[in-house]
């Protein structure tokens, strides 16, 4: 069944979708990549409402979500999802460019799972995906519930 | 403290000398009702004065002037409003004087005697005119005085006539004496204030001139004794005839004095001194010269009165120019002993103190001779718990705080202005102690006597020769000017203070705004800056994995164009990371340099690899501070000495360190490419880089970071080098001051 549990990746911005689209190809994961482009679309995907009402009724195996987002931005998905007892379990690693240690404190704080500042060089930006990713599918799928 | 018997002191204050119940026997006194001008109250001497009955219940209208009843010139003199009546009436054959004046208790008329004169040469027009051709000139002080006792001495004819000053605690000193024998028995002798009570010193003031003509005569008492009027004492002040205290009159004869006439100098209401002229015989004066002479006293003191405010004024003046000098300091100074630093002497001038010290907000800044600084901070504290003074001033400081006692030499005398509400901070001026020899008319004592007497009698002191006084723990008192000058600098220091208050306010609040500017722009930067080279990297690098047969021109082309936007992407971290250290919060702990060390060696085993280097670790100290950020500066600094030396083989580094007087200091010596010392100044700038980016890479931006990071630790950081020689790079950290360095 895990083989089958979707990776959620929010992600607004056109070419780091691209690029990590990419990454996530390039590792041949089975599971299916559902792609939301914004803080609302990113629930609607979780709680399966409007255009995501006919995905799959299963929660995704991890969520790859970036900070900054229009509508609502990554920390106040998390901090909704996380405080949500049936969906608190969904592992969610934020992929940013803001290294500012109160950003990465505070995600750690709302029970962030991980936190990505995203590297420069892509070399090591496809490595951390692959491990994080490998991490909470492959690995951890105990915890996922 | 000079002066007698306190007890005996009060006693003589007490005594109320305005209505003595007496007059003296030179002339009779009548008081008549202000409406029906019939006699109330006589000297019990008037019928056999006058030659005539005349006393309670008779009218004054015996008299004569020019032919008109004195009665109807007293109505006319009444209806005028004139203070003094004054006229020559006659009695039968005989003529008077006539002095008036009215009281609530009625019209007060003295008589004397009008006596045959012989006219003076030029009248008294031309006396005044004489006089005040003399005075006029003189600037000195003692030199107007000879000129007015000479003045009076020629106008009365008395035995020895003496200028007499008031100082400020009401002793006085002789200044100038005329005698016939010329000897000058009194001259600069010191009377103590007791001399002259309070009392007897408001009276000098509303009545300029007292005749004792006899310090031996008979006084003569009133009829009735109590004024009908009121029942009270007949009020006698503005009188000519007042009979005086017994305590004075013997005071006068143990002088060895028969007659004696005052003259008073005022000056702004206040008795500034007196002419005393003392005879060895009883010696009568008429009311003319008496006029005479109290009108010499007006022009005298109105001339010294005019010469003290013209040399106030040009004292006033010397110290306004240094006070705007200081002023001029304080405008340009960050803080108020910065500009007291800048030129001492002129602060010192401004009080004409020998010291001066600034306490401010518990901290003691202190020039010339001054008490030690704890010293200071106590005087503070102890004018702090005064009540509210703005300006406080004493020439004898250990009498009024008797643990300045210790430091009298340097300090009897303080000058205070308190410079703010909220704190103990005040500007000293110190006087060192001046010790002076006074010189009192007598060993001043008043004594009461007579054991068990009731009320107990008052005696003058009996000798009036030469008593020596040391004087000690007392400066040159501060004069008018000195204090008005430090009041008025107070207004402008306090102004300054304030204004730079606001001034530092208005930054701050500037830079705070301005930092929160700064920090939402680092933060856009990190996201939208770093985002296109993110893209383009990753973009270049799917690119080649895409096109997997590129030809050598085009995989060079690819890798450019990576190897620029990683230059670039690491240049907007490094600046990042510049920012966000300007803001952060140092987290301090102990750090064991050595681990530090270990740990950032092991995090360049990339830039190690394939290099000969002979690393030489020496002694590292531990230090306090905050662990990331000193890594942080560590790895700037080896990965410097790493990449210069990058020509060398073997290249040689060396990092150690020693603890001087609790201070850590350590190197990280190198013997790579160097630079020109010369360029020293630029190489912790931003963006300043010594060596083209072809040769060694880099951002421009480590050593500004490392710089950074080691001043936010209240340390210091320095680089010595020679071109091809190899560099060397110092940093300091300060001892244990990092506990507040957050």
């Amino acid at each position: 069944m895990s083989e089958t549990r979707p990776i959620i990746l929010v992600e607004d911005d056109a070419r780091d979708l691209e690029l990590t689209l990419a990454v996530l190809e390039r590792y041949s994961l089975h599971n299916p990549i559902i792609v939301a482009r914004d803080g609302v679309e990113a629930l609607d995907c979780v709680y399966r409402r409007n255009a995501f009402a006919s995905r799959a009724p299963m929660d995704p195996a991890v969520m790859l979500l970036d900070l900054k987002l229009p509508k609502l931005n990554g920390l106040d998905v998390m901090r909704i999802l996380k405080s949500d007892h049936a969906k608190r379990h969904i592992p969610i690693v934020m992929l940013s460019a803001s290294g500012e240690a109160s950003d990465i404190s505070e995600s750690y704080r709302m029970g962030g799972n991980a936190y990505v500042v995203k590297p420069l060089d892509f070399q090591d930006f496809s490595r951390m995906i692959h491990d994080f990713s490998d991490f909470w599918i492959v690995h951890n799928r105990a915890s996922g519930g | 403290m000079i002066g007698p018997d306190a007890t005996a002191n009060d006693l003589c204050a007490r005594e109320p000398i305005h209505q003595p119940g007496f007059i003296q026997p030179h002339g009779a006194l009548l008081v008549l009702d202000r409406n029906s001008l019939e006699i109330v109250q006589a000297s019990a001497n008037a019928t056999a004065f006058f030659g005539y009955e005349l006393g309670r219940g008779k009218q004054a209208d015996v008299f004569f002037s020019e032919n008109i009843p004195l009665s109807s010139r007293l109505r006319d003199w009444l209806a005028g409003g004139e203070l003094f009546y004054r006229d020559l009436v006659f009695l039968a054959d005989h003529r008077f004087h006539v002095s008036g004046h009215a009281t609530a208790q009625g019209i007060l008329l003295e008589f004397e005697v009008a006596l045959a004169e012989p006219p003076r040469s030029g009248g008294l027009h031309h006396r005044l005119h004489r006089l005040l051709d003399v005075i006029e000139p003189l600037d000195n002080i003692t030199h107007i005085a000879e000129a007015a006792a000479a003045e009076v001495a020629t106008l009365c004819g008395f035995d020895r006539v003496m200028t007499y000053r008031f100082a400020e605690d009401g002793s006085g000193v002789v200044l100038a004496e005329v005698s016939a024998d010329g000897e000058r028995r009194y001259f600069d002798l010191r009377f103590p204030a007791s001399d002259i009570p309070a009392q007897a010193r408001r009276l000098y003031v509303a009545n300029r001139l007292r005749l004792i003509t006899d310090v031996d005569y008979r006084p003569v008492p009133l009829d009735p004794p109590l004024s009908p009027l009121d029942g009270r004492e007949l009020d006698m002040s503005l009188g000519a005839l007042r009979s005086v205290s017994p305590v004075h009159l013997e005071y006068l004869r143990n002088m060895g004095v028969r007659a004696s006439m005052s003259v008073s100098l005022v000056i702004d209401g206040e008795l500034w001194g007196l002419i005393a002229c003392h005879h060895d015989e009883p010696r009568m004066i008429s009311p003319r010269v008496r006029a005479a002479c109290e009108m010499t006293g007006r022009v005298v003191a109105q001339r010294i009165g005019v010469r003290l405010r013209m040399a106030e004024a040009a004292e006033r003046l010397a110290l306004s120019r240094t006070g705007t000098r200081l002023l001029t300091y304080l405008a340009r100074s960050e803080t108020l002993d910065g500009a007291l630093g800048h030129s001492p002497e002129a602060w010192l001038h401004i009080a004409g103190a020998g010291g001066c010290a600034v306490l401010l907000q518990g901290a003691v800044q202190s020039w010339g001779e001054t008490p030690p600084r704890e010293e200071v901070a106590i005087l503070g504290q102890w004018l702090r718990a005064r009540p509210v003074d703005t300006v406080y001033e004493t020439d004898c400081l250990s009498a009024a705080f008797p643990s300045a006692a210790a430091y009298s030499g340097h300090a009897s005398g303080l000058l205070a202005i308190s410079i703010s509400q909220l704190h103990a901070s005040y500007i000293m001026w110190f006087r060192p102690e001046v010790e002076r020899t006074l010189r009192w008319a007598g060993e001043p004592s008043k004594s009461v006597e007579g054991g068990g007497e009731i009320p107990p009698t008052l005696h003058p002191r009996h000798s009036f020769a030469e008593w020596r006084q040391k004087v000690a723990q007392r400066s040159a008192p501060w004069r008018t000017a000195e204090i008005e000058s430090a009041r008025e600098f107070r207004h402008a220091v306090i102004g300054l203070v304030l204004r730079q208050a606001e001034t530092r306010a208005g930054m701050a609040a500037a830079l705070e705004r301005t930092n929160a500017e700064l920090e939402s722009f680092s933060y856009s930067v990190s996201h939208d800056l770093r985002a296109p080279f993110r893209h383009i990297i990753g973009f270049a690098e799917l690119l080649g994995q895409r096109e997997g047969k590129l030809d050598a021109t085009s995989r060079r082309y690819l890798d450019t164009i990576t190897d620029s936007a990683l230059a670039a992407g690491h240049l907007v971290d490094d600046l990042l990371s510049f920012s966000r250290l300007g803001r952060a919060q140092l987290a301090v702990s102990p750090i064991d340099m050595g681990k530090l060390v270990r740990e950032v060696l092991r995090s360049l085993e990339g830039a190690l690899k394939g290099r000969d280097i002979n690393m030489e670790i020496g002694d590292l100290p531990p230090t306090f501070g905050d662990a990331a950020l000193l890594r942080q500066a560590l790895l700037n600094l080896i990965d410097n000495a790493v990449k210069y030396s990058r020509g060398r083989s073997p290249a040689h580094i060396l990092i150690d360190g020693k603890t001087v007087e609790g201070r850590a200091i350590y190197r990280v010596v190198d013997n790579g490419a160097g630079f020109d010392m010369s360029y020293a100044g630029k190489l912790f700038g931003v963006f300043q880089r010594l060596h083209g980016a072809e040769q060694f890479e880099g951002t421009g931006i480590g050593l500004a970071l490392t710089k950074r990071i080691i001043e936010r630790h209240g340390g210091k950081i320095s680089a010595a080098a020679r071109p091809d020689e190899g560099a060397t790079f110092t940093f300091e950290l300060p001892a244990g001051a990092l506990g507040n360095a957050a």
